[in-house]
């Protein structure tokens, strides 16, 4: 019985044997030596089987599902005896990589073509030398050891002067750093890294140094960087808006075929002055003569004559500090402001000095503040769909109490994709006002929204209570951008606004504006404005303008 | 009785042989560091020169390996064979090839200079190591581990991508406007595409198009490598290329200073992060149109795909914001920390968590992107710049 069980045991072994010795195997045997000949002993020999050719030859590339999905090659391992000999038996014919590790050298690998006969491989290691790393493994060299040590520190002083000349090249003194880090200091005052009982967690500041090699370049680049972090920047917003005027239709007493410019110069100052606390600052001035003065529309036809507040004179017209909380998404901004910058911002449609020029393509009419005042806003953005402002400004400069004069905004903004489209902005406000005024509430919306990357739509509705009804405002038009332009940069667009007042009074305004982008700090633009007034009389006034602007 | 001395002759053989394996098996255990490469992320450790392996499922450092004082590696990949991890040192003018299991540098091979970001060959047999301040690619063959080639005229390589059949490389050039496109076989530079038009106001703005060039960091592959992507830092725009005919089909106008292209999971979109107006561009890759340009942060230098939503991260701010893939909507903002910089990062290949360089506190900011909660794991190392895990599909570096 148990000569029954040994048997079937072996049995499959020896069918297994038999079938290997029918295959065309052979033996391949191998020794390890350094570049001088002594044995390295230990070696470890892969072996490993190529792909015939034709065959796929490896697994999967990453990310690319195309690519078949073969099986590793297989491999075969044996160990180096003292006398560095390994061999592989049963090897069968084929392409063969052989691959030889031994600690303190560099891996040898070469390729190997197996046949019917067996065949002896010598392998020669070269010792694997890594500045400032650990010494190489020369103990591990055989033969005239005395020799090749000495060869080995004399190749390791060469590579130190390499490392040292190199260095010195290339600005490589170890870098330092000062780093915030957090330690435990217990009723001692000793320091731990770790907690420990008794301790208190403390935050202290400690260098670093570190085997950074830098170059000129971002030495300098470092440098500057920082230097422009502590400064007080300024820039500039200088622009020129040249304009004419053809009454269309009105009274002839009318002005008619007149030329009008206003140019206005923005500095601008901005300071970091503490962790997310910012400091900004806008000095205006202008000079010359815009169309709405002697053209008496309801609503301004150069938006840069809102800013107009004596000639020549330099005004103080921004100056605001701004922090963040709870993780940046709190923004409080206080100082000097206008606060209807931080509103109702459209993207096709919110900006005099890039976009439409008329104020009633610029501002929704019924936000009603004209002039700048103190005032805070808080922002509340977690930078998912939704966004908040609330905010509050003096309107009246002339107020002996913010009790009379207080402005305060409000809104809801939300981030979409309607109907496959691409992005689109919604926003809901509302205003009140208290003290001697005559609207004291008003609300709208401001929606902008892409189309297609190309073309965008925007829309705005406003409308403020007046005694016995509400005054209305409405604007429409579309923006390009991105295509459909001359110049990669430019953008154009066309837009619509009207005003329908308690009073009686109406206005519908149409412009069109072509933006230029000749460099990053230079833009042309032409505009042509149509409006046709109705107080009283009715008169309409063509406005062909130009519009130069450089900022930097 | 014959038979009774040949069984127990070849039953002794058998016990010689099994004992033999045994002790090799024991022999194996004592130096192998990685038995599973996929389990482990490769973390770059720029500034204490050395790659180190994280496990993941302990978030241990199961091994560094030290390459030298001032080597400065920059980014590390393993062969798509899970035998090699390889990194190009940036101040060393070498290449580093390591034993993925036992962690043993095995072999340093001299490069050109400034080695920065590397690829390999689908077949793991050739790897590409980009030198763009020497303008060249060094080939190095994985088998013979020697370099046996420099591939020259290239203006500063930034970034390699090889074809899924390998039989060609495109490169992007980062101090030009087009994409080389190398010939795998003969390992040379074969042709020239250029992704886009010089606008004719150029002329008026040197500082702009003189002064200085960002040019094409990467040429991306879809999911079916049947197109690459590549954007065009100066000129705003992402070129589709046809590789059967190497020709551009189509260029996209994307936001200000796009970085480069990185690919959804899923292969319906791309996005490119324009640091110079702060957004995102979702670029949808059915219609070649952008589908979306939404607020992000400043520096962006990295953006992972997981758990349906993309992962954007904003170098300087410390900020990673989150993106919604299905409905193309802002999905909130990660906060990491506080006057820190932040690199880039991998997922891992379940789409399940990120693992981020955190590299002014030494540490690895793993996300959960389904909670969008983190931990970090310290000292990692000193001045990690990036991540790796192999097959993991947001493998990049910056």
């Amino acid at each position: 019985m148990l000569r029954l069980r040994v048997a079937c045991a072996i049995g499959p072994m020896l069918v297994c044997l038999a079938s290997v010795a029918t295959a065309q195997t052979s033996t391949v045997t191998g020794r390890v030596a350094n570049v001088q000949g002594g044995v390295i002993p230990n070696a470890e020999a892969t072996l490993r089987a190529l792909p015939p050719a034709g065959a796929a030859p490896m697994p999967n590339m990453p990310n690319m599902p195309n690519m078949p999905n073969a099986a590793a090659a297989p491999e075969r391992t044996a160990t180096a005896g003292a006398d560095g000999t390994f061999t592989f038996n049963g090897v069968p014919a084929g392409e063969y990589v052989l691959m030889v590790d031994a600690s303190g050298f560099e891996r040898g690998s070469q390729p190997i073509t197996v046949g019917n006969q067996s065949q002896n491989v010598t392998v020669t290691l070269t010792p694997l030398i890594i500045p400032g790393g650990e010494e190489a493994a020369a103990a591990a060299v055989g033969g005239n050891v005395a020799d090749t040590q000495l060869l080995l520190d004399r190749i390791k002083q060469l590579e130190q002067r390499i490392t040292d000349l190199e260095s010195e090249a290339v600005l490589s003194e170890p870098e330092t750093r000062v780093k915030r880090i957090e330690v435990y200091v217990d009723q001692n005052k000793n320091v731990h890294d770790e907690p420990v009982p008794g301790a208190k967690k403390e935050v202290s500041y400690q260098r670093e140094r570190v085997y950074r090699r830098q170059t000129i370049n971002e030495k300098i680049e470092q440098a500057l960087a920082a230097a422009e972090d502590q400064s007080v920047k300024i820039g500039v917003d200088a622009t020129t808006v040249t304009q004419g005027a053809g009454r269309t239709t009105g009274d002839p007493e009318r002005p008619n075929k007149k030329a009008y410019a206003l140019a206005s110069a923005d500095l601008f100052f901005a300071a970091k002055l503490a962790q997310y606390t910012s400091f900004f600052a806008d000095v205006v001035a202008l000079s010359g003569a815009p169309p709405d003065r002697e053209i008496p529309s309801l609503t301004l036809l150069n938006g840069y004559t809102a800013r107009l507040v004596n000639q020549n004179e330099l005004n103080l017209r921004e100056a605001w500090l701004r922090t963040e909380f709870f993780g940046q998404r709190l923004g409080i901004t206080a100082g000097r402001l206008d606060l209807t910058n931080y509103f109702d911002r459209n993207a096709f449609s919110n900006d005099e000095t890039t976009q439409f020029i008329s104020d009633a393509l610029v501002n929704n009419q019924m936000l009603g503040l004209a002039v700048n005042g103190t005032g805070v806003v808080a922002e509340y953005d977690p930078k998912n769909a939704f966004n908040f402002r609330v905010g509050f400004q003096q309107s009246n400069p002339d107020a002996t109490s913010l009790s009379d004069s207080i402005y305060s905004l409000a809104e809801v903004g939300y981030t979409m994709t309607p109907f496959s489209l691409p992005e689109g902005h919604y926003r809901l406000w509302y205003r009140a006002n208290n003290g001697e005024v005559d609207t004291k509430y008003a609300t709208g919306i401001s929606i902008d929204q892409k189309l297609s990357p190309i073309v965008g739509v925007f829309g705005r509705y406003g409308q403020q209570q007046v005694p016995g009804d509400w005054d209305r405002y409405w604007s429409t038009g579309l923006s390009f951008a991105n295509g459909l332009v001359f110049n990669p940069h430019d953008t154009w667009g066309i837009g619509y606004a009207r005003m329908d007042l308690v009073s009686g009074d109406t206005e519908h305004l149409t412009e069109g504006y072509y933006n230029f982008q000749l460099t990053e700090r230079l833009r042309l633009s032409g505009t042509l404005q149509h409006v046709l007034d109705r107080q009283g009389d009715k008169f309409g006034y063509l406005l062909p303008g130009i519009r130069l602007q450089a900022s930097f | 009785m014959r038979n009774m001395k040949r069984i127990v002759i070849l039953l002794t053989l058998a016990v010689v042989a099994f004992a033999a394996t045994l002790t090799r098996v024991t022999v194996n255990a004592a130096v192998v560091k990685v038995p599973d490469p996929t389990k482990v992320v490769m973390i770059v450790n720029r500034d204490s020169n050395e790659i180190a392996f994280m496990d993941i499922d302990s978030k241990k450092i199961v091994g560094k390996t030290f390459l030298g004082n001032n080597v400065n590696p920059h980014m590390v990949m393993m062969s798509p064979d899970g035998r090699y991890v390889v990194t190009g040192g940036t101040r060393a003018n070498k290449a580093y090839i390591i034993d993925a299991k036992t962690l043993e540098l095995v072999k340093v091979i001299p490069v050109d200079i400034a080695p920065e970001h590397l690829a390999f060959s689908p077949d793991s047999r050739w790897y590409y190591q980009g030198n763009p301040e020497g303008d060249s690619i060094s080939v190095i063959d994985m088998l013979s581990l020697t370099k046996i080639k420099t591939i020259p005229g290239l203006v500063e390589p930034l970034n390699t991508v090889f074809l899924p059949d390998g039989s060609k490389a495109y490169v992007g050039n980062y101090g030009a406007h087009w994409v080389g496109v190398i010939d795998v076989r003969r390992h040379e530079l074969l042709k020239k595409i250029q992704v886009g038009d010089v606008p004719g106001v150029a002329k008026l703005d040197p500082d702009k198009y003189l002064g200085d060039i960002q040019g094409i960091n990467i040429p991306q592959i879809t999911n079916d490598g049947r197109y690459l992507y590549a954007t065009d830092t100066d000129l705003g725009v992402v070129a589709k290329i046809d590789p059967r005919e190497d020709k551009v089909d189509k260029i996209i106008r994307v936001g200000k200073q796009p970085w480069r292209p990185y690919m959804s999971h899923d292969g319906k979109y791309l996005i490119t992060p324009n640091n110079g107006d702060q957004t995102i561009s979702i670029v949808d890759l059915r219609t070649d149109k952008v589908a979306a340009t939404l607020e992000a942060g400043e520096n962006m230098t990295g953006v992972n795909f997981a758990a349906g939503k993309a992962f954007v991260i904003s170098s300087t701010s410390g900020f990673v914001y989150v993106y919604d893939m299905n409905s193309l909507r802002p999905a909130g903002r990660m906060k990491i920390g506080t006057n820190i910089q932040l690199e880039t990062a991998t997922t891992d290949t379940k789409d399940e968590k990120l693992y981020l360089a955190d590299s002014t506190e030494n540490a690895v900011v793993i996300i959960d992107a389904k909670t969008q909660q983190f931990e970090k794991v310290l000292n990692v190392g000193l001045y990690p710049w990036g991540t790796h895990i192999m097959d993991s599909k947001d493998n990049y570096c910056h």
